[in-house]
Order: C-alpha cells, then sequence, then structure tokens
C-alpha cells in the first residue's frame, strides 16, 4: 500500500484531471478515440496503453495513422513510444510512413541532440522506400552535427542505410563523410565510424579499403582508445589486432599503449586486448621473463574469477594462446585446479588446460597434478572422469618416465577394480601408456592380469575405440591372456556389428595370431571381411593377408608385416596444424576461438542486405479503387429499383457502403441483366467519383468503369 | 454526469481541451507559412511539407491544434485520416496559379463531401495577394464555386503570408464561428 500522503496526492490529481482516463483493457476502439482526443493528457496515455498493448505482443497495428498523429509534440517521452511505434508497425504501413517525414526531418534540426539522434536512428531502422528517399538531408546534416553524441549515432545510421540500400548510399556518397568521420576529434565518434566501417567492409569489401584505413588510422585509434567507452574500446582493439605493425618497434609501442587494458573490468576489452598484445609479440621476440608476459598470465587469471560462461570462453582461447606460447602459464597451475561447483563444461576444459599447461621438467608439479587428476577420477560425472582418464594417459606420456607411467597405471588398475563404469577410458589410457612404454614387462603383466579378468570382453566395452584397443593387447601380448581362442571366437562373432577400427584390429590381431589358432577361424574372418563389411579398406587389406597367405613361404611374409614393432607414442595430445594456428590466433575473442574453426575466407556473409518494404504502387491503388467500385456496383445492382433513392441518401453512404463492403468479394454478374446496366454503370460512376475522396480512385472511375465493359 | 461537470470546467477555466484545425490546399499554396506565421507571427523558410506540421496556439483564449497536411498528390489521399474531430478547415489557394484553379476547386468540394468534415466551418486564403496578377477574393471564391456551399459557414479572405496581411482578420471570423457553434 502506498502512504497516505501519496494517495491524497494522486487523489486530488485525478479529481483535478478534466481529460478522460483510458481504461486498462486496451480495447482498439477505445485506443483510438484516445488516440485522437482533444486533450493532450488522454492521447498520452493512449500512446502509453497502445506500446504497452504493443510490448505484450498484441497487433495495434491498425492504429497506426493515428498514433502518428502525435509524432509531432514537445515531449520527448512522449515522442519516443510513438517513435518506438513506429520503428515496430512502420512494415505494415509502407505508404502512411510518408507521413512521418516531415517530423523526423524537422526533428533532425531540433536544437536537443537527443531529438536529433532519435530522428535520424529511427529514420535510418524504418525499412521503407519511401523514407529512405528523403534521408539524405538529416543524415547529412547529422553527420556534420555539432553535437558527438549525435555524430556517433550518424556514423552508424550509414551502415545501416547501407545494409537496406546499398546503392542509395554509394549515390548519396555518405561513405567519403564516414571515412572523413575516423579524423573525428571525438573518441567515441572514431570508434563508432570503424565500427560502422567493419560492417560495412563485411557486407560489401569492394566500397572501401578497410585496411589501407587502419593502417593509415592507427595512431588515432591508440589516442582514442583511452579516452572512449568499454564497447568502443573493444572495436578498436579488435581493428588494431588487424593491423600489421611495421617493425619490432612500432609493435612494441603498440604492446606498450594498449597493455593498461588487461586490468579492464570487462572481460571482453581483457581478451581484444590479449589478442593485440599477443599478435604483435611476434614481431617483439619477447622473452619469458618479459614484463608483458607477467601481464598477460595475471590478466588472464584475472579473467578466470568471472562467471563460468566467461570463464568457458577464457580456458577456450588459453587454449590457444598456450599452443603458441607454452610457457605462459607454467607457474599459474593451481587456477585452473577443478573447482567442485564448476558447471561441467569449465571443469572439462580446465582439465584440457592442465595438461597442457604443466612443465614436464617439473617433477614436483606433474605429481601434484597426478594427485590432483586421481582425486578428479572419484568424482560423480561421468564425463568429467573419462576426461580425468583420459588426462592421466596424457600427463604420464608428457612426463615420460616409466615410474611415473607405473603409477598412472596403477590409479588405473585401482580405479577398475573399484568401479564397473569407465573401462572404455581405461582400456584406450592403459594401451597408450602400454606403447609409450612397451619394454616394462611389469607394467605388462600388470594390465594385463587385470584385462584377463574380464569375460566377453566384446560386451563389456562399448566404444569402438576401446575394443579396438583391446584386440590389439590380444594381439600384441597373446601370452598374457587365457583362453585367448575363446577371446577372439567373441569379437569375430559380432564382426557384422562392430564399427571399422575394431573390424581392422580384429582381422589384423587373428592374421597376426593364425599359428596359435584353429584354421577356421582365419578362414571365417577372411571371408567375413571380404564379403560381409562395407568398409573398403577392411575388404582390401584382408584380400592383401589372403593372398599373402596362399603364396608359398606367405607365412613368413606375414609374420615379418605383423611382428614390426610399432613406434612409441611420444604425445597423445592434440595440437593445431601452424596454418590452422597462426588463423585461430588472429581469430582470438571471436566465435572462432571457441569452435577451433577458423573462419572460412569465402565464408558466407553474415550480414545479409535487408530488403525495404515498398509503399504501394499506384497500380495497386488502382486497383483497390477499383475493386471498391466494383463493390459499389454489385451493391446498387442488386438494388436496381432504389438507384434514385440510394442517389438523394448521398452524403451517407459512405457508411452503408462501407457496412456493406463486408458483405462479400463477388464479381459483379455482368451477364445479368444487359442493356439496363450500363445506365446503372454511368449514375453510380458519378456518385462513385463524389464519395471517394481518395484521389487517385477518383481519376480512375470512369477509366475503369469503360474497362469493365 | 461526467461530461455535464467536464463541460462545466471547460466553461469555467477555458480548460485544456484543444480544438483541430486544419490548414489543407495544393503543394505550394503557403500553408506552412500560414503556420508559423500563426503561430510565431514571422515568415519562416518552408520547404516542401512531407507530411504535417502539427502546433498548438492558444489564440483569444482558446487552444488551437493546428495541422498543416502537405498539398503534394501523393499525399493528398491521406487527408482524410485527419479528418475526425475537426472544428474548422483553413482551404489555402494560391490566387497567381490560375491553372491549378479547377484542381483546387475539385479537392475542396471532394474533402466538403466528407461526413466527418459537414459540421466544420471553411475559411479559404486566397493568398499571395502580394505576387502581382493575383485573383482577387471574389474571383477566386468564382473560382472556387463557393457559392453552391450550402448549410455551412464559409469565408473567403485575401491574405499575404509573407506580409502578413489578412491572416488575423480570417482566424477572427474562424474564432467567432467556432466559439458559436461549439460553446
Amino acid at each position: 500500500m502506498p502512504p497516505l500522503d501519496k494517495k491524497i496526492k494522486k487523489f486530488l490529481k485525478d479529481s483535478v484531471r478534466i481529460a478522460p482516463k483510458i481504461s486498462s483493457k486496451g480495447e482498439l476502439t477505445e485506443l483510438r478515440t484516445g488516440l485522437v482526443s482533444p486533450y493532450p493528457q488522454t492521447r498520452k496515455d493512449a500512446i502509453k496503453k497502445t506500446i504497452q498493448q504493443m510490448t505484450v505482443g498484441k497487433d495495434v497495428s491498425s492504429l497506426f495513422p493515428d498514433v502518428l498523429k502525435n509524432i509531432a509534440t514537445n515531449d520527448v517521452e512522449q515522442k519516443k513510444l510513438v517513435y518506438l511505434y513506429v520503428m515496430n508497425y512502420a512494415e505494415t504501413h509502407p505508404e502512411l510512413c510518408i507521413l512521418a517525414v516531415n517530423t523526423f526531418v524537422t526533428d533532425s534540426e531540433d536544437p536537443n541532440p537527443l531529438i536529433r539522434c532519435m530522428a535520424v536512428r529511427t529514420m535510418s531502422m524504418i525499412r521503407v522506400d519511401k523514407i529512405l528517399d528523403y534521408l539524405e538531408t538529416p543524415l547529412r546534416r547529422t553527420l556534420q552535427d555539432d553535437n558527438p553524441y549525435v555524430r556517433k549515432t550518424a556514423v552508424i545510421c550509414v551502415a545501416k542505410v547501407f545494409q537496406l540500400d546499398k546503392q542509395l548510399c554509394l549515390n548519396l556518397g555518405v561513405l567519403t563523410d564516414l571515412v572523413s568521420a575516423l579524423e573525428d576529434p571525438n573518441p567515441v565518434v572514431v570508434a563508432n565510424t570503424i565500427a560502422s566501417l567493419t560492417e560495412i567492409y563485411a557486407m560489401d569489401s569492394t566500397v572501401i579499403n578497410l585496411n589501407d584505413l587502419i593502417q593509415s588510422h592507427v595512431s588515432k585509434f591508440l589516442l582514442a582508445l583511452n579516452e572512449c567507452t568499454e564497447w568502443a574500446r573493444i572495436t578498436i582493439l579488435t581493428v588494431l589486432s588487424k593491423y600489421s605493425a611495421k617493425d619490432s618497434i612500432e609493435a612494441q609501442d603498440i604492446i606498450d599503449r594498449v597493455t593498461a587494458h588487461l586490468q579492464h573490468v570487462n572481460p571482453a576489452v581483457v581478451l581484444a586486448t590479449v589478442k593485440v598484445i599477443i599478435i604483435n609479440l611476434d614481431l617483439t621476440k619477447p622473452q619469458i621473463n618479459d614484463p608483458v608476459m607477467k601481464k598477460l598470465s595475471s590478466a588472464m587469471i584475472s579473467i578466470m574469477s568471472t562467471p563460468p560462461e566467461i570463464q568457458f570462453i577464457a580456458l577456450k582461447n588459453i587454449r590457444i594462446i598456450l599452443e603458441k606460447y607454452p610457457e605462459l602459464l607454467t607457474k599459474e597451475t593451481r587456477i585452473f585446479f577443478v573447482k567442485f561447483n564448476d558447471p561441467l563444461y569449465v571443469k572439462l576444459e580446465k582439465i584440457e588446460i592442465l595438461v597442457r599447461l604443466v612443465d614436464a621438467s617439473n617433477i614436483k608439479q606433474c605429481t601434484i597434478l597426478l594427485n590432483e587428476l586421481k582425486e578428479y577420477t572419484r568424482e560423480f560425472e561421468p564425463e568429467f572422469v573419462s576426461k580425468a582418464i583420459q588426462a592421466l594417459s596424457q600427463l604420464a606420456i608428457k612426463y615420460s618416465k616409466e615410474s611415473f607411467c607405473n603409477k598412472v597405471l596403477d590409479i588405473l588398475l585401482e580405479l577398475l577394480e573399484r568401479q564397473d563404469t569407465f573401462k572404455d577410458d581405461c582400456c584406450i589410457a592403459i594401451s597408450n601408456l602400454l606403447r609409450h612404454c612397451p619394454t616394462s614387462t611389469q607394467m605388462v603383466t600388470q594390465a594385463c592380469g587385470l584385462l584377463n579378468t574380464w569375460v566377453e570382453p566384446e560386451l563389456i566395452l562399448n566404444r569402438d575405440e576401446a575394443k579396438c584397443n583391446y584386440v590389439w593387447l590380444l594381439g600384441q601380448y597373446p601370452d598374457k591372456f587365457s583362453s585367448l581362442e575363446e577371446r577372439i571366437l567373441g569379437f569375430v562373432e559380432n564382426f557384422r556389428q562392430e564399427d571399422p577400427l575394431t573390424q581392422t584390429a580384429v582381422l589384423a590381431t587373428i592374421v597376426r595370431l593364425h599359428t596359435r589358432l584353429p584354421g577356421t577361424i582365419l578362414q571365417t574372418i577372411l571371408e567375413l571381411a571380404t564379403k560381409e563389411t562395407i568398409v573398403i579398406d577392411i575388404r582390401d587389406m584382408a584380400m592383401m593377408y589372403w593372398r599373402c597367405l596362399s603364396i608359398p613361404g606367405g607365412d613368413e611374409l606375414v609374420q615379418q608385416l605383423c611382428n614390426t614393432a610399432p613406434p612409441a607414442i611420444d604425445n597423445i595430445l592434440d595440437t593445431f596444424p601452424p596454418e590452422i594456428l597462426k588463423k585461430l590466433i588472429q581469430e582470438l575473442a571471436t566465435i572462432s576461438s571457441i569452435t577451433f574453426r577458423p573462419q572460412a575466407t569465402n565464408a558466407k556473409k553474415y550480414v545479409r542486405p535487408e530488403t525495404v518494404v515498398k509503399g504501394k504502387k499506384l497500380d495497386e491503388l488502382k486497383n483497390i479503387a477499383k475493386n471498391e467500385i466494383v463493390k459499389n456496383d454489385e451493391v446498387l445492382l442488386d438494388f436496381g429499383d432504389d438507384a434514385t433513392e440510394e442517389n438523394n441518401k448521398n452524403t451517407t453512404t459512405l457508411d452503408d457502403l462501407d457496412d456493406l463492403f463486408n458483405f462479400g468479394t463477388v464479381l459483379p454478374k455482368e451477364s445479368n441483366s444487359g442493356t439496363n446496366l450500363e445506365s446503372d454503370f454511368n449514375k453510380l460512376g458519378i456518385n462513385g467519383g463524389r464519395q471517394d475522396t481518395n484521389t487517385t480512385s477518383t481519376s480512375t472511375t470512369t477509366q475503369d468503369l469503360m474497362d469493365l465493359f | 454526469m461526467g461530461n455535464y461537470f467536464s463541460s462545466m470546467f471547460d466553461k469555467l477555466w477555458g480548460s485544456n481541451k484543444e480544438i483541430r484545425i486544419l490548414i489543407l490546399g495544393l503543394d505550394g499554396a503557403g500553408k506552412t507559412t500560414i503556420l508559423y506565421r500563426l503561430q510565431i507571427g514571422e515568415v519562416v523558410t518552408t520547404k516542401p511539407t512531407i507530411g504535417f506540421n502539427v502546433e498548438t496556439l492558444t489564440y483569444k483564449n482558446l487552444k488551437l491544434n493546428v495541422w498543416d497536411l502537405g498539398g503534394q498528390t501523393s499525399i493528398r489521399p491521406y487527408w482524410r485520416c485527419y479528418y475526425t474531430d475537426t472544428a474548422a478547415v483553413i482551404f489555402v489557394v494560391d490566387s497567381t496559379d490560375k491553372d491549378r484553379m479547377s484542381t483546387a476547386s475539385k479537392e475542396l468540394h471532394m474533402m466538403l463531401q466528407e461526413e466527418e468534415l459537414q459540421d466544420s466551418a471553411l475559411l479559404v486564403f486566397a493568398n499571395k495577394q502580394d505576387q502581382p496578377g493575383a485573383l482577387t477574393a471574389s474571383e477566386v471564391s468564382k473560382e472556387l464555386n463557393l457559392v453552391e456551399l450550402k448549410e455551412r459557414s464559409w469565408s473567403i479572405v485575401a491574405s499575404s503570408a509573407i506580409k502578413g496581411e489578412g491572416i488575423t482578420e480570417g482566424l477572427d471570423w474562424l474564432i467567432d464561428v467556432i466559439k458559436e457553434e461549439q460553446l
């Protein structure tokens, strides 16, 4: 409940008020009367109610002409509301928009910069050709406005107009104005100008030479950078990242100028700054102890204390940066340790970073991480645990010492004993470890000892990769497994349902072990692989084996083929190819940095030119008028005898006709009554002309009637 | 009851109710100039009105809401959107433009056919009297066939918006008629 004094005030205000109120029901008829009310207060209320209806999604477009009448007002609030309405519904009444032109043009000269700005902004937003026709004067005027607030809006409007009608924009020559706006003394105007130019360049790269403009205005951008809003800063920084410095001195200069922004609160500014620095670092060839590197790393760490969504983006970007500068964050491992309340996507990304971050020469750090990852395997989220298991094997292989691998293996085996899940991941990890240290008999015995306990491994394992690894282990260490034949037979039976990787592994393993296995298995698998698989590689492989086995001395050849030792793996971390990495560095802090896919060079333009709504052409209006006349005639044809009476009532017919129009759109039955019609039509032609104030229809009435016959 | 009170208030304090007046006429007749002559009493440089101008002015204790609608052929069809609740129409004619007198006459009569305008008064300004070769008020009246108008208070005044002649006279007449009819 509002306090008493407020209630009294409201009561007094209401009782003094003469202007009728608008009920809160918001019926269209009520709103319409309200909008044309002789009381300004009622009109304003009605506008507010209309906008209210508009925002809840009700269609109030039929009020367009009446709302438009209120556009010329000195009340800024009311003006803003009407502008809002016009923006929303202009396309539904393209012809009527012309009535607003005068107000737009007048408003663009208003002493109040807010109104000037609003006028040009709204005008360039309305996608109606008639409005665009009159845009020239206001746009030119506001581009040269004294007030920077108006100028900064006007430069953005140029891009909007370009999007709506490129040709018009070129004809007006406003692009030249836009380019000269880069010299503007106001930093925000400069920032908006370059944003606008970038948009235009994205829509059509032939009209301006953006790169040259950037190259020649770098000092201007650097000056503007410190004095503008955070969003303008992002724009400028993005543009700076497209600039290629001439030499290391200039690059260093740019780095020095932007470094201060690494401490900005807005993570987008920080990331944009990081990008500029990273790109220029190439030229300056910094040492790891360089203060810039320290600042960079502390900036990244500061982003890690933001909300998880932003952290995720930061982590993705950090991963790219780490590939370029792996030592950058080495000392900051702890920041990336997973917190219990991190969302899953952040956790997964953190693990990726951790494994890449850790310094392989630092035993202490590796052990800490090992223990940390071991903890992670006890978590409950399956994706997270599989990632941790994968990371464990990655870490072990990165650190590369056998004893360390052994520790990891122990962890994995312990995990397998403890839990039934994650067999897939462990199996892959174990075989990776064994491939890294193929000589360690102790590890092999341990690992295979456990794997040997699995009954029906083809059913226990789910993922193609895991099965493939298991089968490979069978082939590699056949002596360590009991009932080898049974295990392999299981896989052969399921051969048809397996994925290509497993199929290949089964085939190769059986061929490899064919001396130890009954001949029927070999025969079955060769037949299966040549006849039942759709993968051509497996078929070819089987054919080749079959051929080798059937030639004399083939057994030895096959033994030779199969028993060569595979190269030891020393890294199982994914890395970007150098080309991609280069592109990704250029595209840091964009969507490409999240998807790890650089923008295709000939990608579709992300800004499509908008279509402009055209007002009805004269022909269409003629048609509308024609239809009305046809309907008029219809009505009067039916009441042929009363024609004279209708004539007398001339002045009131309009209403009657309006009602009658609703009755249907049947064309006149021309064959109906022959010659009488003609005289009727002629009479009515004159009536119709008088009744209809629409000039177009009047001028065409006679013509239309002639056409009808 | 509410209506009764509000009309009583209106009479007591002149109220904040506005009276709608339309200024119509062919393009280039001087509508916008007349509007600003009325409002600020000065001649402003104008350009063709695409759309409308609207100004609120207080004249003889009445609040007038004066609408000046553009006269281009393309905009004339939309005049009718503004007819509702109109107390008076000021029709401006360029007295020197003899060729288009018939067009003006046609537009005027067609407009007056509108039911919404049946009760509104009509004031015709035979404008641009300062120009050489301008027709006199009576000549314009003849050209426009004003005598034909029945059951309507109308008047024609020779005027010059540039010099400010005739404007106030015309408006005085109009205000008297409105006061008589509405209050």
